[in-house]
């Protein structure tokens, strides 16, 4: 049931990968990093839905054992997951705003002064 | 029974120190010193008061963060569990962590920001630490994660220098594909399991492979290897370890990489407990051999004294990895203590060259000259470094890497499979390689001449010298007393490696593990009879006394001792003494004859390492590929 989901989040995992591998341009790069963060998020909330589950939030006694509800724990996994993204991706850009006042440039094919 | 806290406090004493840094330690350096000092002290003490109940005595700390125990049988609260192999590594993160604070302390003294260096640099050990030491697989992500931003934010430090930025960029660049993957099969496995703790998921996934759990063990078992740096993930990390500081550049080296092998040897003995499969002993045996042939001829055309080191790193780690993945007792034994002797000796050599640098201000080999005269105490560490990594007996070294050629050899014996007689003489040909370009850096840095810009060099602090004179006693005391270390570290972390049952039973209650069936692992148990190294220590001699007598005794063949001639005059000795022959050879290129002939292979090679990160993050996704392929094939 959730199928469409999961062929969602790995197209848009590959999309990530495709535009880190093929893109020049630095700031595309941060994005597909972006995009691969995106897609595995809409995996792991995908893996916890119960379809016609209500929300995860009970008190003791109405916790009974029929209960049906969507799972939680993926939810708290994709939260934390959604701030680790927003973080590599805010210091990527400022690692980029570094990097262009060093070289001048955004261009990937550039900036290699370490190879070899 | 108040030990049971220890690991979670010294954790948390990491991390409670880097939020105390940012928030004290701005004006004054006593006070961020005192505070990095303080809880990289107090980690290393918690953890040493472990080292009896765990290593001794043989208990397994399970502690359940909040008290949240199993409720029938399914784990639900967050636990951290400390068998002897978490507890071996942990040992060794505790000692990076406390020796390079000390060597930081006046190492980045005459840098700006300080206070963010101790904040990063605490925060990188708090993760390591929480790495090695936790029990749930979603836990060990954030570790990795937390690690990641740390080492990138630390390699970009000296954001003014040569190339730091661009080393971070592409570090992050490659170090978040591979978070990203190990996410996904950490996200595909609680699909199947409906379970984060390690302890739950060996028992459930023990011999009961699906195709999507086997597609989340080759996405674990590749983001953990870009976190290892293994070939081809290597790429970033040559070039973090040359730009980072030393003193992170030998924590990178110490305990960062580490992490990344505790991981793969946590997946592969015991979370998926697939270590008794052929495929997969070779996948990781091809990994390993391929990393430390690579990385040792990457090493050999380097100009750069901290990149050269980078390549070694990368290089010894194949040996981790190869005799990890043999899967005998012997094996496991090599690679564990191989692994250990890398963190003491490539620190120390780390630590050798951030003295050069602070007290010359560079590391290229063409510049540097005749250090020794000035400054002894460095050289004298460095030669016991040098003399460890190229394995001479009776340093630490020689003991594992002649463990790690006995497994390999003992493996082909056993199995009859040519791959592990080749992976033996590939080892070997990695030793000889690693000593030629070590007597390079030697040459080139320490003994010569002294060029004139030189001349008002002085040796670094005591502070300095201090880490580094542990580290070498340390190195030396390791491979003389060779049994106890494997009494007491190695025999423990081999069979808790191997003992996936205990492991369990102690995390989930006794019995868990017998009810879902989960055996451990049968490695090969060879019982190996050690060497003694100082039988080779005196053959050494008496070899060195022969051959000396024989060069003076024979006084016709000694040629002419050829006057120091500027830059080139240093170099005489190896060109027999021979005065007709001008040398046209680089400072740092000892080994031109060995490149000419290789050519094709160096220019393919450097092609590869071509700087654009862009080629970099296609061999890793390359590689994902392949090990997915790998895995469908052969391991269902």
């Amino acid at each position: 049931m959730m199928l469409v989901n999961y062929i969602a989040s790995v197209i848009l995992v590959v999309l990530g990968l495709y535009t880190i591998i093929t893109k020049k341009n630095l700031i595309k790069i941060v994005l597909g990093m972006g995009i691969v963060d995106y897609g595995i998020n809409l995996f792991i909330v995908s893996t916890g839905y119960n379809d016609g589950g209500t929300a995860p939030i009970y008190n003791m006694t109405e916790l009974v054992s029929g209960a049906y509800f969507v799972d939680p724990v993926p939810q708290a996994l994709t939260l934390t997951s959604i701030v680790i993204g927003a973080c590599v991706d805010a210091m990527a850009l400022s690692l980029v705003i570094k990097l262009y006042r060093q070289y001048k440039t955004v261009d990937a094919s550039e900036i290699r002064r370490l190879r070899g | 029974m108040s030990y049971v806290h220890f690991p979670v406090i010294a954790v948390m004493t990491l991390f409670m120190g880097a939020f105390l840094t940012v928030v004290l330690g701005k004006h004054s350096r006593a006070v961020r010193s005192f505070l990095a000092i303080a809880a990289s002290g107090i980690a290393f003490v918690l953890i040493a008061m472990l080292v009896k109940p765990v290593l001794i005595d043989g208990e397994i700390i399970s502690y359940w963060m909040g008290n949240w125990n199993p409720v029938n049988g399914y784990a639900i609260g967050i636990g951290y569990e400390v068998d002897q192999l978490g507890m071996f590594f942990a040992l060794l993160v505790v000692s990076t962590i406390l020796l390079s604070a000390v060597y930081s302390l006046r190492y980045i003294e005459r840098d700006s920001s300080q206070e963010f260096y101790y904040v990063l640099f605490l925060m990188l050990s708090g993760s390591v630490l929480g790495l090695v030491l936790t029990g749930d697989v979603f836990n060990m992500f954030i570790m990795i994660e937390i690690m990641t931003f740390t080492a990138v934010g630390l390699t970009a430090f000296r954001n003014t220098g040569f190339g730091s930025v661009e080393a971070a960029f592409k570090y992050l660049v490659i170090g978040s594909i591979g978070s990203s993957f190990t996410l996904f099969g950490i996200a595909i496995l609680y699909g199947q399991c409906h379970t984060l703790n390690m302890a739950q998921l060996s028992a459930m996934l023990s011999g009961n492979h699906s195709p999507a759990t086997l597609m989340a063990f080759a996405l674990m078992f590749t983001g953990l290897a870009v976190k290892s740096y293994i070939v081809p993930f290597h790429t970033p990390a040559a070039d973090a370890y040359t730009t980072a500081p030393s003193s992170i550049s030998m924590v990178f080296s110490g305990m960062v990489n580490k992490a990344g092998v505790y991981g793969i040897i946590r997946l592969v003995y015991i979370i998926f407990r697939t270590m008794d499969i052929p495929a997969v002993q070779t996948l990781m045996v091809i990994f390993g051999a391929v990393t430390m042939f690579i990385g040792v001829t990457m090493a050999l055309a380097q100009h750069d004294f901290k990149r050269l080191l980078a390549f070694h790193s990368i290089s010894q780690i194949g040996y981790v990895i190869t005799a990890v993945g043999l899967c005998t007792s012997l094996g496991l034994t090599g690679g564990l203590f191989h692994a250990m002797n890398h963190t003491l000796f490539k620190g120390l050599l780390f630590l050798c060259a951030g003295a050069v640098l602070r007290a010359t201000g560079t590391t290229n080999l063409d510049q540097l000259g005749g250090l020794s005269k000035k400054m002894p105490a460095t050289t004298v560490c460095f030669l016991i470094g040098a003399f460890s990594i190229s394995g001479l007996p009776p340093f630490n070294g020689f003991a594992s890497k002649w463990l790690v050629y006995q497994a390999a050899y003992d493996k082909a014996v056993t199995t009859g499979n040519f791959l592990y007689v080749f992976v033996t003489i590939v080892a070997l040909i990695v030793s000889v390689m690693t000593l030629a370009s070590f007597i390079k850096v030697t040459q080139a840095a320490f003994f010569g001449q002294l060029p004139e810009r030189l001349k008002d060099v002085e040796e670094v602090p005591f502070l300095m010298q201090l880490p580094m004179w542990i580290m070498s006693a340390l190195c030396v005391l390791s491979g003389v007393f060779y049994n106890f270390v494997d009494k007491y570290l190695l025999v423990p972390a081999v069979s808790a490696a191997l003992g996936v049952s205990r492991y369990i039973d102690s995390m989930m209650g006794s019995g868990y593990a017998a009810e879902k069936c989960v055996t451990d692992i049968q490695a090969s148990g060879v019982h190996f009879s050690y060497w003694n190294p100082m039988v080779w220590l005196a053959l050494f001699v008496i070899v060195l006394c022969a051959a000396c007598l024989c060069i003076l005794t024979s006084k016709g063949s000694r040629g002419e001792i050829l006057e120091g001639d500027g830059e080139d005059g240093k170099y005489a000795t190896f060109f027999s003494g021979e005065k007709a022959l001008p040398s046209h050879v680089g400072g740092s290129d000892l080994f031109w004859g060995f490149k000419t002939d290789w050519k094709g292979y160096f220019n393919i090679m450097e092609g590869l390492h071509s700087g654009v990160v862009n080629d970099y993050a296609l061999y890793v996704v390359a590689a994902a590929a392949i090990v997915v392929v790998f895995t469908f094939m052969f391991m269902r």
